[in-house]
């Protein structure tokens, strides 16, 4: 399950995650810092991605925000003014009765208690709303009654509504408890006697029927219609502002006879607040309507508008941000292998370039010795003939030998040369059909004299079925040459030697040089490929060897890698093709 | 005129003097040229009295394989043996191209060299 975990997280996450820093490919690299590429390159494209989106969605609300506040205005100017006509209406309905039955009935009828009582009859039969009617003479006595209180004898010249009614004609009272000791309104209306004295017909409303009106027009828990005189007095009890006649904190505008509606808090939660004050055509009335509603409950709607936006916009972020992801990780990656690629490359040049120097040293070098070589060769060559064709002490085996071993010598000489020459001449391929068995054993075979004296135990692996190779028998004998050499130099008595063959697939061949020598230090394992880089400085190592190796497999189309430890010893693994390509003869 | 056997064309002095008096000491009559002029000059006058021509490459005046070609102009027939101190395979190509009779690496072998004169006469070239 963990594997599963492992693999899946290394599928999906960029290759430069696990790169590693290698001292030679350092100076080659244009760009090192990947994950700053990465990051950067989401984050231009998130930024440019996202801002118009953002943008688009802040356009979106704030036009959802206005077109919310002009539709909750709207709506709670519409329901206060529908109000506003029915109380109006209301009120004016029962002003226009009161008359009628003043005019109609006369003083005379009206003081006829009876007669009064059977017009209220008629009245709340007819209206509905009113509770009692009284005939009241100018000096404020009570003339006639009809109505469920007793209200016998009572004086109203000191009442704040007889006054005001006497001043006008008609008269619309505010809330007030009055003697009964119960919240009515007072309809007035002033009239002359056949004596040309006034009197007041005045009826009472109860607020019941008012109360019942207003709360026609409550749709939902929500919004609250109540009445309010001009000092701010509730005229009708209010769920949210306390019961009838308490005293409020709302602001009474100056008398419009239009209808307003305004923004503000109650207790904190935002709220429409719309007003518009009450009167007839005939009298003005002391009452304000008063219309509030919480906008969240507008709002509703429009809020659900903004979580369905939300919610694309949360959704396309997302989305948007994976795609983005991947297109960075995408670039990265293809960045990042041609860094690396555009590295081996870059080294691999300067190798060969290095090779390809050494190469006119080794030329130089050759050329100079070999002349000098060429004339010790002959002259000791003539030495020798002297020797055996004139006349002389040829019993003296001394001088003989003397000149053989100057030949031998030269010889020597002539044979570091040619490799010296061999190495400029690495650069061309002779193709033949060979045996790696035999190439090893043939190798093998001029150290077995040393394997035998050393105590070294040389192992060969090489399975029959490996086919046939067609590559350079010269170059592949030559990186064995050296391999095999390297490793007789790094192990001691008693060690092993073994040389392991296998086909890896159809086209490669795999084999493997390893030694349980003295090892190669970790930080010489990167350089030990560079030319004139040697551990053997005391043995006279040229540094050559393995410069010369690792070119030669690249030549043949192969591979090379080393690992090592210090004491333990040192493995190479040589890949190379079963069939040399011809692309990489060039 | 005067049968050489061997011609040696070499501008290392002391090389072709040593090699001259081995191959003298087997018996053999041999002519020294230090360079590629002289060289064609001398085998213009004596084309048909040489068995074998060793030819360096590297010669102050001419290049050898210019020399060579030079010689087969003159004498196709005569055995000529190309003997470099640093020949390329490029060289070796072109000489053999030219007709040369081998490619040898300084220094050369003495018996080998009176191997190839014995083959040479055995098969009568000349």
């Amino acid at each position: 399950m963990i594997k599963e975990i492992q693999s899946f997280m290394k599928s999906i996450l960029p290759e430069f995650y696990n790169h590693k820093k290698n001292v030679h490919y350092n100076s080659f690299y244009t760009f090192t810092d990947y994950w700053y590429l990465w990051t950067m390159g989401i984050f231009i494209l998130a930024v440019t991605a996202l801002s118009p989106l953002c943008i688009q969605a802040l356009i979106h609300y704030q036009l959802i925000q206005k077109s919310a506040n002009s539709e909750a205005i709207l709506s709670a100017e519409r329901l206060t003014s529908n109000a506003k006509r029915s109380i109006t209406f209301f009120m004016k309905e029962r002003l226009d009765a009161l008359i009628f039955t003043v005019n109609e009935m006369g003083y005379e009828r009206l003081t006829d208690n009876d007669k009064l009582a059977e017009t209220l009859k008629n009245l709340k039969l007819g209206f509905g709303g009113l509770s009692d009617l009284s005939l009241i003479d100018k000096d404020g006595s009570l003339v006639a009654y009809a109505g469920e209180f007793n209200l016998e004898g009572k004086n109203y010249k000191c009442q704040p509504w007889f006054l005001h009614s006497l001043k006008k004609k008609y008269f619309i009272s505010e809330v007030f408890t009055g003697y009964r000791d119960v919240p009515h309104i007072i309809i007035a209306v002033k009239s002359i006697k056949p004596d040309k004295s006034i009197f007041i017909l005045r009826a009472t409303l109860d607020t019941e029927r008012l109360m019942e009106t207003l709360t026609s027009y409550k749709t939902n828990d929500y919004t609250e219609i109540f009445l309010i005189n001009h000092n701010g007095v509730l005229q009708t009890p209010s769920i949210n502002y306390g019961n009838i006649l308490t005293q409020t904190n709302l602001e009474t505008v100056n008398y419009s006879n239009n209808t307003a509606v305004s923004m503000t808090n109650f207790k904190g939660i935002p709220v429409i607040l719309g007003h518009s004050f009450i009167s007839t055509d005939m009298v003005e009335t002391p009452f304000i309507l008063m219309v509030q509603k919480i906008k969240a409950s507008i709002m509703h709607p429009w809020l659900e508008l903004y979580r369905q936006i939300n919610w694309i916009i949360g959704i396309s972020i997302i989305l948007i941000v994976i795609v983005i992801s991947f297109a960075s990780t995408f670039m990265v990656n293809k960045l990042y292998r041609l860094e690396m690629a555009k590295a081996e490359a870059m080294l691999q040049m300067e190798q060969n370039q290095q090779l390809a120097a050494i190469g006119q040293l080794a030329a130089g070098v050759a050329h100079e010795i070999n002349n000098p070589l060429a004339i010790i060769n002959q002259t000791a060559g003539y030495l020798k003939d002297l020797y055996r064709f004139k006349d002389g002490p040829k019993d003296d085996v001394e001088i003989s030998d003397n000149i053989d071993s100057i030949l031998d010598a030269v010889d020597r000489c002539g044979t570091i040369t040619q490799q010296l020459m061999g190495f400029v001449r690495q650069f061309d391929i002779k193709i033949k059909k060979i045996r790696l068995q035999k190439i090893v054993s043939d190798v093998l075979s001029f150290h077995k004299k040393e394997a035998e004296y050393r105590g070294i135990h040389v192992t060969v692996s090489i399975p029959d079925t490996i086919p046939d190779m067609e590559t350079d028998s010269g170059k592949l004998q030559q990186i064995l040459v050296n391999l095999i050499n390297n490793a007789f130099q790094a192990v001691d008595e008693g060690c092993c030697l073994d040389i392991i063959g296998s086909q890896m697939d159809d086209k490669t061949i795999q084999l493997i040089i390893q030694d349980t020598g003295c090892g190669i230090p970790e930080e010489s394992l990167t350089k030990i490929h560079k030319p004139f880089f040697s551990t053997k400085q005391d043995q006279m190592g040229t540094g050559l060897g393995l410069s010369i190796t690792y070119g030669l497999v690249k030549k043949l189309g192969g591979n090379i890698s080393v690992q090592s430890t210090e004491g333990e010893g040192t493995c190479f693994t040589i890949t190379l093709p079963v069939k040399i390509q011809e692309g990489t003869l060039a | 005129m005067k049968h050489i056997d061997i011609l040696l064309i070499d501008d290392e002095k002391k090389f072709a003097a040593m090699l001259a008096k081995r191959i003298e000491l087997r018996g053999y009559s041999s002519e020294i040229c230090y360079d590629g002029r002289t060289a064609l000059q001398w085998i213009k006058k004596n084309s048909f009295c040489v068995t074998l021509i060793l030819l360096d490459l590297q010669l102050p005046d001419l290049y050898g394989t210019k020399v060579l070609s030079e010689i087969k102009k003159i004498n196709p027939a005569i055995p000529v043996v190309i003997l470099t101190g640093h020949g390329t395979e490029k060289d070796r190509k072109e000489c053999e191209q030219l007709g040369a009779y081998m490619f040898m690496h300084k220094p050369p072998h003495i018996d080998e060299l009176m191997t190839i004169m014995t083959r040479i006469k055995e098969q009568g070239v000349s």
